[in-house]
């Protein structure tokens, strides 16, 4: 085989595949986009234990203990402090130790502390709470306290009743669902523009605003029907059936409005498929975020889906109430609705 | 005198700096067909697209059926019907359900979509998806489709293109019907033999101006010129070709010395075709 041929074909693809816009736009955004993806997660993973502490009078060998140990204190002010600091999930757990401790522990008596927890707190950390406890006591005293520690659970006691991975991963399928939709409908009008169909339409009674209303209602329906089936057939609609019903409308508004967006800039089939993925990419991104927790930060919040997903995993999971997922509702309208926007105007410029 | 079922005035277009229609000026009686030919780029389809409310005049402006399109476009494509010069049926749905999808869009009642099926040579048909029909089928479709408000006025860009004879045929046979029924038709085509047949007038626009408008038969008076053609055989036995130019002072006696003089096999009179005039004022063909 002659080897100018070869080097031939290899330079003629390669000018074919980046003389096609859309190939060369997705392969140097999709190339950025995974870089910074990967730089936004942490790099490091945090193998300190974080715990509260509330003590009237801090025992200078435990104090000379916590600067030595690798867990990470937090100093409360008082007990209320403490709950608060757990509450908030500033710390997992926090003990808090009676005002008379050292006198406690002079008249070699039992000791008694109380370890305020999180919900979501697993039970093997509970273990290595009751161990650092012990240690602590030894160094104050230094030989073995009899201590006898309550638990008290702050929020909803989910001790036993572990997410099940498929209730983790049930706002996920939600999304994808949302967004397989979304790839129909950007295909759709692709294939309307390419087809010139489009052109026929305009040319009837029906007005521009009149095909917008119809596809976005069409999307709109059709997406949320899906979703709802899902949710449905799942028995997600136990709790909050209304709650959830009103976050898959905003969530189905939203992905029509990313489909608008597609349809817009892809040209056929297979130029929509590309754009579609890569915005599925990003849309499916806050649903890690429940399957691994601690994997990103607030940054996630910048993404539309993530209110949609949080709403429905919170409602579903830890049966959450209007009052607390509000703010989740009001974001996902303004974003759905500034996408539904952005999509209309930039579809009816290629339209014109 | 009844208005005119379209008028243009002035209408002009450009994309960027190519001058694609320029201040064209005609009028089109209401129940005429007429015919605009000029070669591709001509100003043709973007003259529709002006006149059909897809495109805003730069300046000028279309009057259908005595409302400014620009200004109602809604209004008056309730009244027209558009065939456009390529395909673009929805393939993966039925004839009738193309022709049902824009009947509901017209809001047309009781809507009879086998009998419009049945009007176009397509009827059993119906129920198959587009996507199997031939060119010839599809493109009587798209006929039909334009036929479902029952408009009054049609605008057909060149909806015998690359047909068959038969299915050419029948696309010409419903225009006389529209016509009959009392129709407008503003038909482009580059079949010179077509226009010849249909229109009442014809425009010719070339580089996106009107350079001729007229009937076919004026403009053949005035652009071109009648012949006898004969063939006629000499002493060696060989053909020889002979032409008369009519309609001139010295034809008799050039026909008479013809018929004296010479041995004449086949006589035929010719006229110009609306090809040649077309030439003749442009400087260059259709195609």
């Amino acid at each position: 085989m002659n080897s100018q041929i070869v080097f031939a074909l290899i330079r003629k693809d390669f000018k074919l595949y980046f003389s096609n816009r859309f190939f060369a736009v997705v392969t140097l955004l999709g190339l950025v986009a995974y870089i910074i993806i990967y730089f936004l997660l942490p790099a490091t993973v945090n193998e300190s234990l974080e715990l509260g502490l509330y003590m009237a009078e801090m025992p200078p060998a435990l104090e000379e203990m916590l600067v030595d140990e690798d867990v990470w204190f937090y100093r409360a002010e008082s007990v209320d402090a403490l709950k608060q600091a757990v509450l908030d999930g500033d710390v997992p757990a926090g003990y808090a130790f009676p005002d008379d401790l050292l006198t406690q522990m002079q008249s070699g008596g039992k000791v008694t502390a109380q370890l305020y927890l999180s919900p979501d707190v697993p039970p093997e950390f509970k273990e290595i709470y009751e161990v650092v406890l012990y240690e602590f006591a030894f160094a104050i005293r230094g030989q073995s306290v009899d201590i006898e520690t309550t638990e008290i659970m702050l929020g909803p006691d989910m001790a036993g009743e572990q997410i099940a991975p498929r209730d983790r991963m049930l706002p996920m399928l939600a999304v994808f669902v949302l967004m397989i939709e979304c790839l129909g409908l950007a295909s759709l009008i692709a294939a309307e523009v390419e087809a010139g169909t489009l052109r026929a339409l305009l040319v009837t009674p029906l007005t521009m605003s009149g095909l917008f209303v119809g596809k976005g209602i069409f999307g709109t329906l059709f997406a949320f029907a899906q979703a709802t089936l899902l949710i449905l057939l799942t028995g997600g609609l136990v709790h909050e059936p209304l709650l959830i019903l009103v976050a898959l409308l905003f969530g189905a508004a939203l992905v029509t409005g990313v489909a608008f967006l597609i349809g817009s800039v892809g040209r056929d089939l297979m130029s929509v498929m590309g754009w579609g993925v890569l915005a599925m990419l990003l849309l499916a991104m806050p649903t890690f975020t429940i399957l691994v927790p601690g994997l990103a930060s607030n940054w996630i919040k910048l993404i539309p889906s993530y209110y949609l997903v949080d709403t429905v995993y919170r409602v579903i999971n830890f049966d959450a109430a209007w009052g607390d997922v509000t703010q989740n509702l009001l974001m996902l309208l303004v974003y759905a609705a500034a996408f539904m926007a952005l999509g209309v105007v930039v579809l009816k410029r290629k339209f014109q | 005198m009844t208005q005119p079922a379209i008028t243009a005035e002035n209408l002009t277009y450009s994309y960027g700096q190519l001058l694609a229609v320029d201040h064209i000026n005609f009028d089109v009686g209401e129940g005429e067909i007429l015919g605009f030919l000029g070669p591709n780029g001509a100003g043709k389809s973007t003259t529709i697209k002006m006149l059909t409310g897809q495109l805003l005049p730069k300046e000028g402006r279309a009057t259908l059926l005595g409302m400014d399109v620009a200004r109602q476009p809604k209004k008056v494509q309730t009244q027209i019907g558009v065939c456009f010069e390529f395909t673009n049926l929805y393939e993966t749905m039925s004839g009738i359900e193309n022709l049902k999808l824009f009947a509901s869009l017209f809001g047309v009642i009781d809507f009879d979509a086998e009998a419009l099926l049945k009007r176009v040579g397509l009827d059993g048909r119906g129920k198959d998806k587009v996507e199997g029909y031939s060119k010839g089928m599809k493109q009587r479709l798209m006929v039909a489709r334009t036929l479902v408000n029952r408009p009054k006025i049609l605008f057909l860009d060149e909806p015998t293109e690359g047909l068959d004879p038969a299915s050419a045929q029948t696309i010409r046979g419903l225009i006389l019907e529209e016509q009959a029924r009392g129709a407008t038709v503003f038909l482009t085509t580059h079949d010179m033999h077509e226009a010849d047949k249909l229109c009442q007038r014809v425009a010719f626009i070339d580089q996106g101006r009107i350079v001729a408008l007229d009937t076919p038969h004026a403009l053949k008076q005035q652009y071109g010129k009648r012949m006898l053609r004969a063939e006629v055989q000499d002493a060696e036995g060989s053909l020889q070709t002979r032409e008369i130019i009519l309609d001139r002072e010295q034809t008799p006696s050039e026909v008479e010395a013809l018929f004296k003089g010479e041995q004449v096999i086949t006589i035929h009179s010719e006229e110009a075709t609306l090809e040649d005039i077309f030439i003749r004022i442009t400087g260059r063909g259709l195609s």
